[in-house]
């Protein structure tokens, strides 16, 4: 069962209401707002009221693959259309036929990639890798994205042609903060589910204190994390606790970061989400107190992610090898990686046994 | 003429909505407006039958010109539709695609869309 829009707020009233007027229209759709604020369970519902609902709710995520397996995911392949394509595989625009290809952070997906997609769509067209045949498709197609596409066309990271074409409906979900009076039946409708999938679980409800505390804060990862919230509290029991916990803002950060002067893009990107409640966390990578183009040179996802997994292996490695006295093979073994590699590993980042 | 045109004007710019209201009032059509795609759906469903012309901006919030004209020609077919658009061509090619009657793009002269509408509510109207 999908999850239904929970919410009693303005905006979530007319965003239901929207819904149920192009739900059969099978106009092209494209959901904005932050991470976490329900853009799939908006696209869900889109489906669950059309004609559409007795076909196939496919999904994929533009982000997480990469280009040429997303392109192969989208359009499927003909066997032997690459190295590795052993047999002829189906894409999601066929697995979608008749039902709803809902395209997840459209705005990842790669530029290479744009083109082919607006094709797809002016036309109802494809053809998979490796085929020259054209194969027909009738899927309504709803995107979503947490990025500004105005930003990314100006940036020419986004094809404004394809923009267009998607955002024939536009719904933006507004962020849990500019909508506060959702949070009491939010709370209301997951304790409530919770209780039933896990009858054991006495988590209470919020007194009105804690609720008010609760409809206070600024909820950077939206209704996710809330839910995240209510599931903990079904275990720990302890609204008190769950309150200490949530991470807050951090009020020091806005001067550290000034972007040309400009105190409008500091805001923005003090309120972004992932920026909002981590700063401490990306300081710890690139240096926050340099220009934005410096910065932004700076920052590179592949070149953090090394970083950082780096130096989560370098302190579980050198942990385990205390635990174990530096024996490496049984360290290898608990690592579940080989010896060879434990050696490596123990070069590259400098780990040795401490000198007595 | 005993019986005054209806006028549907929908765009997020208030500004342009009221100019519009004046002068197509102070022609003697009979107009309603509406802010934004969403708000022009509700208005014709109400009143189906109602208007004789619809004229809309493109860009605009929830639903978008192109989805309103979309589903305007499959709802109420009779209605004629006239597209403005003054974000380059993108949108004026799927509101064509769309099968707007007609797409101007702004600014647009106030006495050039009165004869568009004319024409388009009454066609020949001059050779019986
Ligand atoms: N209005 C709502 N009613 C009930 N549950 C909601 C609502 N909005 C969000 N949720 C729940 O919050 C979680 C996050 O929602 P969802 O996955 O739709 O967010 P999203 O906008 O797609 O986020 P992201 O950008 O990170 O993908 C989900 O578990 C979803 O069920
Ligand atoms: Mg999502």
């Amino acid at each position: 069962m999908s999850t239904p829009l929970i919410g009693v707020s303005k905006s979530i009233l007319k965003i239901k209401e929207l819904i149920s007027h192009v739900a059969n229209t099978c106009l092209n759709v494209l959901i904005t707002g932050e991470t976490g604020v329900g853009k799939e369970v908006v696209a869900q519902s889109l489906y669950a009221e059309s004609v559409r609902s007795s076909k196939n709710f496919v999904k994929i995520n533009c982000a997480a693959l990469p280009e040429t397996l997303l392109e192969s995911e989208l359009y499927g392949f003909e066997k032997g259309a690459f190295t590795g394509a052993h047999k002829k595989r189906q894409g999601k625009f066929q697995t979608a036929d008749k039902g709803v290809l809902f395209l997840d952070e459209i705005g990842d997906m790669p530029l290479s990639l744009q083109s082919k997609m607006l094709h797809v769509l002016q036309s109802g067209e494809f053809s998979p890798l490796g085929s020259d045949q054209d194969y027909k498709t009738d899927v309504w197609v709803i995107a979503a994205t947490n990025h500004n596409l105005e930003d990314s066309m100006a940036k020419k990271m986004f094809r404004e042609d394809l923009f267009y074409r998607l955002n024939i409906i536009k719904i933006d979900i507004p962020p849990l903060r500019e909508r506060k009076e959702d949070i009491p039946s939010l709370i209301e409708y997951y304790i409530r589910l919770y209780r039933s999938e896990y009858p054991e679980n006495h988590g209470s409800k919020p007194e009105p204190d804690i609720l008010e505390k609760l409809c206070q804060y600024t909820w950077p990862g939206n209704v996710r994390q809330l839910q995240n919230c209510i599931k903990k509290q079904m275990v720990l029991n302890s609204w008190e606790k769950i309150l200490d916990d949530l991470p807050r803002e951090h009020p020091d950060l806005s001067p550290q970061i000034q972007i040309n002067g400009q105190s409008r893009e500091s805001y923005s990107l003090e309120n972004h989400e992932f920026a909002n409640n981590r700063p401490s966390i990306i300081s710890e990578f690139v240096d926050l107190s340099t220009s934005s183009e410096k910065l932004f040179e700076d920052i590179s996802l592949k070149k953090i992610k090394k970083m950082a997994s780096d130096r989560v292996e370098k302190e579980v490695i050198g942990f385990v090898l205390d635990k174990v006295g530096w024996n490496r093979s049984r360290a290898a073994k608990i690592l579940k990686i080989s010896y060879k590699t434990l050696l490596y590993k123990m070069s590259e980042f400098e780990v040795s046994p401490p000198v007595k | 003429m005993a019986d005054p045109r209806r006028l549907l004007i929908v765009d997020d710019n208030e500004d342009i909505l009221s100019t519009f209201y004046e002068f197509f009032n102070s022609m003697g059509y009979e107009v309603k407006t509406a802010v934004d795609g969403f708000a022009a759906l509700k208005l014709l469903k109400d009143k189906a039958n109602f208007f004789d012309c619809l004229i809309t901006d493109l860009v605009m919030p929830n639903i978008s010109g192109v989805g309103l004209i979309s589903i305007v020609k499959k709802e109420f077919p009779h209605l004629k539709i006239i597209a403005m658009t003054g974000f380059g061509d993108q949108p004026g090619a799927l509101a064509s695609e769309a099968n707007a009657d007609v797409v101007l793009f702004k600014p647009i002269d106030l006495f050039d869309i009165e004869h568009t509408v004319s024409d388009l509510i009454n066609p020949k109207n001059d050779n019986p």
